[in-house]
């Protein structure tokens, strides 16, 4: 018989513990609800669509957080999901969460990614701009708009290429972050610094690219890596430590050879 | 405010034309450019792509975007590829034949010098982005590697595993936020556009609203562009993301610029189908799936309830590759979809809503093993799995389609310019390159032509043609800006007055507005449906104007976005059913079912070879349909035929 | 190149000075442990023999000892500094946690890094007065060793298990050092940067083993020492 998951119109019963902030600088504090009937077959976020459908209704403010591809892209849903970055599922993001990995009324705590570089703005909604800087100092080739040589000029041999590519899919949730017991920016840092050192491409500024974006994320108020791999554990696509360790490689030859100028004093600027 | 629509087209040879423009257009010294500023909405791939570029030639550029970050933007979803006419497998492409190829795929509703410009500009596309360190898939030789989408026979789409968007964001992003650290961009994260700015005839700014703190503000500049991207979002359920949404086209289309054929809308074939009332949206799963799965149905209904393996290879209907023998699986979009609708309409659809077909991946998996499938599309079988708990290894997808992708938009002129002076529109927020219905693998190559390839030169052409009046600098403080904002605060405070006695939640409202939509205005529409959809979306209007709750809350709100975003769907609803209303044809994603031949599509090239340019009239009020009739001295148009 | 100040203060700095001097006390303390092990090899002798000899090194061993406290200052300096970073930086904490699994390292030892080596640092404090600054010769603790007077630093180790109570303070403390070492000896290739996946399994299991064999050779000594001599004062 044909498998099907569109009858199972099977229901749970949902509790929630959910941080409530109106502000950022009002206290928050944790409220619970209960919803009957949340049908298994539903996403965990749809859960939370109708959470706030009924909050709406009862004259209430519903509960604010972010999502927008929902098909685990776009970096924007986050969410601490009983203590887990992104809820118990490895290698996937809120938004691609099913209410069939959870049982019919167990507590559900939903709270914010917490850091002091990602401050609450209202409720489960953080400020993740701190990423952007670290992004600016330099996680990027120098590239121009316009005429460049042609693609296939420059042959990259494809593991180099296929790493490359393992690490730049990041998607900037800041899941590394929220799960990091140090709150620690690295494996985020180090994605782009690895997919950058990797590629020819990348290599006329790594010296800079490595020292910049290293001094911003300290700048940023990140935690320190004590190498508990609980980031990669937590990446919604499974980024590697190894990119840490390549970072490494790459601050301490940068700092050990790059001109001054290249340097820290010019983040710092 | 009436207006002409000029093309724009530069004379001379199809070839030569974008050369022509480029060696007559107007510059700005360097000097002078930093006087200018531009204003970019939007930081997918045509925003974000034409802010780097433009500060990079020295103008100070002010980049918007409604996420907390540039690199959020839904152009970050596009899966399977991009286009380009490199050639690289010898395999006979051409600039020429991807012109061609889209002009086709479009069903003869673009304008032939656009399409070409954009073929002209995929293979320095590739190049670009190549320096900018996006990891392209490559071969074991180092170069790059190439797959087929739709609508072509040759293999010329670049791909980054499933995430080429993704990648082609991030390099755009990435350029942007070098100049964002340079100081030549200044970033404005969450804030959303409401309004745009007119001034002696002229957009010289915008009024946004800053969404995570409810502040309204304004923006002054001398140009401003547009690249927010398209509005899908009207039919509810769709792959769009939750935020994208037509407001900015919209509002900007209030105060005048033309909306080019709203009634042309992708439905993409090969979604997740969908499960129950409480979906929020719809997922994609890669056209590049059907480089390798085969589309089928059960040819008798008796075996619908069977489980797909144990019906045996003659009872199964391939229905595209007995359609369609010399594309087989890889017809255009919006032939899949149609016919997927048709299958299912005959009662053959499988699921428990019978409303999916197939889409089987064993004959790859025996012809090239399981491990060779899944490093191709890896990713897409494990999101398929997640949503729907089955194993797409061991038996077949189930997939129907969606809407994904509007064609229409603002109309613009070659230079990307609108019919407001001022107003450049880019990307899938503009109506350019399409026609009516977009190939595979064509948006993210056209939303990079626009941002890196054609804004920069037009842009300075503008500033350059009107430097003198430009270089008068307006400030906000002018009666149009507060206008505009008092509009928009106004707007505000009447949708939270009326939200305090309304029953029913912006939510549900919208919902049903998707259904009227999907039902009337989706794959397959006539007059009498289409007349019954503008009756429904007057009452929905009603019932969004009287009727609608809303808690009083001006900060962090996304019930009060919600609202605000579909005021405009309501309004842009209307409008597409009445360009679908008006246009008896068939064309592209476009279908009407009085307008058929063989039960496939039949165009009246006649009587509509134009595209349908709407005039804002007022709300509740028919718009003014204006044509530009469309040339082709290069292709003849003629039945598209992918058998 | 940047400062040495700047390349320090900085967040990776820190970590490859913790990795660093990590990996120099790890091989101070193997070296350490294989000359205790003079200790099960006869009444006195061997132990005091070895002794005698690292104190022949005379300036040699002054410079050792320096180096080694040097180490161990920066190992802590270094990791204090990476806890309160860490701890500033998530000023509010989650009402619960809990490890995803997977390839994760997140263990109650390795999370409490600080903990065990604030532990190590008391053990060592005492470790060093009482073995090190302990009992010497003017303190009438001498042995002849052919012929020669010298420090019985063999006798101060067995007076100080005799009492049970520093039995159980040392062999309890070599549990610690077991848990700091676990997570520390992959650790410190992580931080310095030199692992690679294929690597990364291997210097893992070879942490535990070092862990493993290093807290089981000192755990024992005082227990032997108990057992063998306990009730002979």
């Amino acid at each position: 018989m044909q498998t099907t998951h569109v009858t199972t119109a099977k229901t749970m019963i949902v509790r929630l513990k959910i941080w409530r902030q109106d502000s950022p600088k009002d206290a928050g504090r944790f409220e619970e609800y209960t919803m009957d009937n949340v049908l298994i077959d539903m996403s965990f976020l749809e859960m939370l669509d109708e959470l706030n459908e009924k909050l709406l209704k009862e004259g209430k403010r519903p509960v604010e957080f972010e999502s927008d591809c929902r098909e685990g892209i776009c970096g924007t849903c986050s969410l601490m999901i009983s203590g887990q970055a992104h809820g118990p599922i490895r290698g996937a993001t809120t938004c691609q969460l099913y209410m069939r990995s959870f049982k019919s009324g167990e507590l559900i705590t939903i709270e914010p990614w917490r850091a002091r570089a990602f401050p609450v703005l209202r409720d489960l909604v953080t400020d993740r701009r701190a990423f952007d800087r670290i992004q600016m100092a330099g996680g990027y080739t120098g590239a121009k708009t316009g005429p460049h040589a042609d693609a296939n000029a420059m042959l990259v041999p494809k593991d180099l290429s296929d790493r490359a590519m393992d690490a730049a899919a990041c998607i900037g949730c800041g899941a590394c972050v929220a799960a990091c017991p140090n709150a620690s920016a690295s494996l985020f840092t180090s994605a782009k610094i690895t997919q950058l050192a990797l590629l020819p491409q990348g290599h006329p500024d790594r010296k800079r690219r490595a020292l910049r974006m290293v001094a911003q994320m300290d700048k940023e108020g990140f935690g320190s890596c004590s190498n508990l791999q609980e980031c990669e554990a937590a990446c919604p696509k499974r980024i590697s430590i190894q990119n840490i360790a390549i970072m490494k490689q790459e601050y301490l030859k940068a700092a050990i050879s790059a001109d001054y100028r290249e340097g820290l004093g010019d983040a710092d600027a | 405010m009436s207006f002409e629509l000029k093309s724009g087209v530069p004379e001379g040879p199809l070839a030569q034309k974008w050369d022509k423009y480029k060696a007559d257009m107007k510059l700005v010294n360097p000097a002078n450019k930093r006087k200018y500023t531009v204003i970019v909405v939007g930081t997918g791939l045509a925003g974000g792509s034409a802010a780097a570029s433009l500060a990079e030639l020295g103008y100070n550029v002010k980049s918007f975007c409604i996420h907390d970050s540039a690199r959020r933007a839904h152009s970050i979803a596009a899966q399977g590829g991009i286009n380009a006419a490199k050639a690289y497998p010898n395999d006979g492409d051409s600039v020429w034949r991807l012109f061609y190829d889209t002009i086709k795929g479009g069903d003869y509703r673009s304008r032939e010098a656009n399409v070409y410009r954009l073929a002209q500009n995929s293979t320095s596309i590739i190049d670009q982005c190549v320096s900018q360190g996006v990891p392209f898939a490559r071969e074991y030789s180092g170069e790059l590697a190439n797959r087929s989408f739709g609508g072509a026979q040759v293999s010329r789409t670049f791909y980054a595993r499933g995430q080429t968007g993704q990648q082609l964001l991030l390099g755009a992003y990435s350029q942007l936020m070098k100049e964002v650290d340079k100081g030549k961009v200044q970033l404005f994260p969450y804030h959303e556009l409401l309004d745009v700015v007119m001034v002696d005839g002229k957009c010289r700014g915008i009024i946004t609203r800053e969404i995570n703190t409810g502040k309204v503000e304004r923006h002054a500049a001398d140009v401003v562009i547009m690249a927010t991207g398209g509005y899908g979002r009207v039919y509810y359920l769709s792959t769009n993301a939750m935020n994208a949404n037509a407001t900015a086209i919209w509002r900007a289309h209030r105060r005048g610029a033309a909306f080019g054929n709203p009634c042309y809308v992708q439905i993409h074939p090969t979604c997740i189908p969908v499960s129950g009332t409480h979906q929020a949206k719809l997922t994609l799963m890669s056209e590049s799936l059907r480089n390798d799965g085969r589309v089928w149905v059960p040819k008798k209904k008796e075996d619908l309830a069977k489980a797909p393996s144990t019906i045996p290879e003659e009872d199964r209907d391939y229905f595209l590759e007995r359609k369609y023998p010399s594309f087989g699986n890889l017809v255009p979009r919006d032939v899949a979809s149609r016919n997927a609708k048709d299958v299912c309409d005959e009662g053959r659809g499988v699921g428990a809503s019978g409303r999916a077909v197939y889409l089987d991946f064993s004959a790859a998996i025996k012809r090239d093993g399981e491990s060779v499938v899944r490093e191709k599309y890896g990713n897409l079988f494990d999101m398929y799995h997640e949503i729907t708990a089955e194993n797409p290894y061991k038996s077949p997808m189930r997939i129907y389609p969606a809407v994904h992708y509007t064609m229409g938009g603002l109309w613009v002129d070659y230079s990307l310019q609108t019919t407001l002076p001022g107003l450049f529109a880019a990307g899938e927020a503009n109506f350019s390159d399409h026609g009516a219905n977009r190939l595979g693998a064509s948006a993210l190559m056209q939303g990079l032509s626009d941002g890196y390839f054609i804004l920069p030169y037009t842009i300075t052409n503008y500033l350059g043609t009107h430097a003198t009046e430009l270089l008068k600098k307006v400030e906000t403080s002018h009666p149009a800006f507060e206008q505009a904002e008092k509009q928009v605060r106004d707007e505000i405070a009447r949708l939270i007055a009326n939200g305090k006695k309304g029953k029913r939640t912006p939510n549900e409202i919208f919902k049903e507005l998707g259904l009227v939509t999907w039902d009337y205005v989706g794959m397959a529409r006539d007059d009498k449906g289409l007349k019954i959809a503008i009756e429904k979306i007057a009452k929905l209007q009603h019932e969004y104007d009287n009727n609608m709750l809303l808690n009083d809350d001006q900060h962090l709100n996304t019930a009060l976005q919600t609202a605000q975003r579909l005021g405009d769907y309501l309004e842009l609803a209307r409008l597409i059913a009445q360009d679908a209303l008006h246009r008896t044809e068939s064309c592209g994603g476009h279908f009407r079912v009085e307008s058929q031949q063989d039960g496939e599509a039949k165009r009246d090239d006649e009587h509509f070879a134009y595209a349908a340019a709407w005039e804002y009239k007022g709300k509740g009020q028919d718009a003014i349909l204006h044509k530009e009739q469309l040339v082709f001295e290069n292709v003849k148009p003629s039945t598209r035929s992918y058998k | 190149m940047v400062s040495l100040k700047q390349l320090f203060s900085s967040s990776l700095g820190r970590k490859y000075l913790m990795g660093a001097s990590g990996l120099a006390l790890v091989i101070f303390i193997i070296l350490h442990l294989l000359g205790n092990l003079t200790l099960y090899a006869g009444h006195g002798e061997p132990m005091n023999t070895y002794s005698a000899r690292l104190h022949s090194l005379g300036m040699g061993l002054i410079i050792a000892e320096v180096g080694l406290l040097l180490t161990f200052v920066i190992h802590i300096i270094a990791a204090i500094q990476v806890t309160m970073t860490s701890k500033n930086a998530r000023p509010i904490g989650y009402a619960s946690t809990e490890t995803k699994g997977g390839p994760t390292k997140n263990t109650m030892t390795s999370r409490n890094m600080i903990v065990t080596g604030l532990v190590l640092l008391l053990f060592l404090i005492v470790h060093l007065k009482q073995m090190r600054f302990g009992p010497n010769v003017a303190d009438g603790y001498t042995a002849s060793l052919e012929g020669v007077m010298v420090h019985d630093i063999y006798r101060v180790v067995v007076e100080t298990f005799q009492d049970i109570k520093w039995v159980i303070f040392y062999s309890a403390s070599m549990f610690f050092l077991g848990f700091h070492f676990r997570h520390g000896f992959w650790s410190a290739f992580q931080s310095l940067g030199a692992i690679n996946p294929r690597w990364s399994k291997p210097i893992y299991a070879m942490g535990l083993i070092i862990a493993l064999l290093l807290t089981a050779g000192f755990f024992f000594m005082p227990i032997y020492i108990y057992a063998t001599q306990g009730g002979a004062s």
